[in-house]
């Protein structure tokens, strides 16, 4: 009977996340992945250019903006990775699609 | 398209072989071939663009056609 309940408060909250966010859902994935592109780009880089100061302030940066990014997106969609790496609110978000490797 | 990347390849047509001959094959030589060492401060693409292009930085860029085997 919870659980019962529990799905029938589940479901406006779905449909309108499926309706009027997905579109903002996948356009801040996008912006996440163009950051994440750039610092796996840099990351390899500084490995053979460990003393480029330029592109460790350049990575540095885009790491924390990249952050920044993250939590406002965990925040309004929930987590982004697992085991610990990411926050979740009652009830367990996992449980709710989609999840980031969906999109 | 290539950037002149693009290269071709004359193999030998042996008159014995049962297929119909393939006279030119085309590769692509990408420039990290020709780049050594990588130069410090290379011109950047922007972030939005980067992961389209698949590289960070322009002098590095090979474009690839998908389904043309180029």
């Amino acid at each position: 009977m919870d659980e019962y309940q529990l799905q029938e408060d589940r479901s406006p909250s779905y449909a309108q996340h499926a309706a009027a966010d997905f579109e903002t859902y996948v356009k801040e994935l996008e912006q996440l992945q163009k950051i994440d592109f750039v610092l796996v780009e840099l990351t390899l880089y500084l490995d053979t250019h460990p003393t480029d100061m330029q592109a460790i302030q350049q990575y540095n940066q885009l790491a924390q903006k990249r952050r920044v990014m993250a939590e406002a997106f965990e925040l309004k969609f929930g987590p982004l990775m697992s085991f610990g790496h990411s926050f979740s609110r009652y009830p367990w978000q996992w449980v709710q699609t989609p999840w980031p490797w969906q999109v | 398209m290539n950037n002149g990347q693009l290269r071709e390849w004359y193999p030998f047509i042996s008159p014995c072989d049962p297929c119909p001959p393939i006279r030119v094959k085309t590769y692509v030589v990408p420039p990290n071939q020709y780049i050594v060492y990588q130069p410090m401060g290379l011109q950047q693409f922007p972030i939005d663009e980067a992961l389209f292009r698949g590289t960070l930085w322009p002098a590095l860029f090979s474009p690839y056609q998908p389904g043309t085997g180029n």
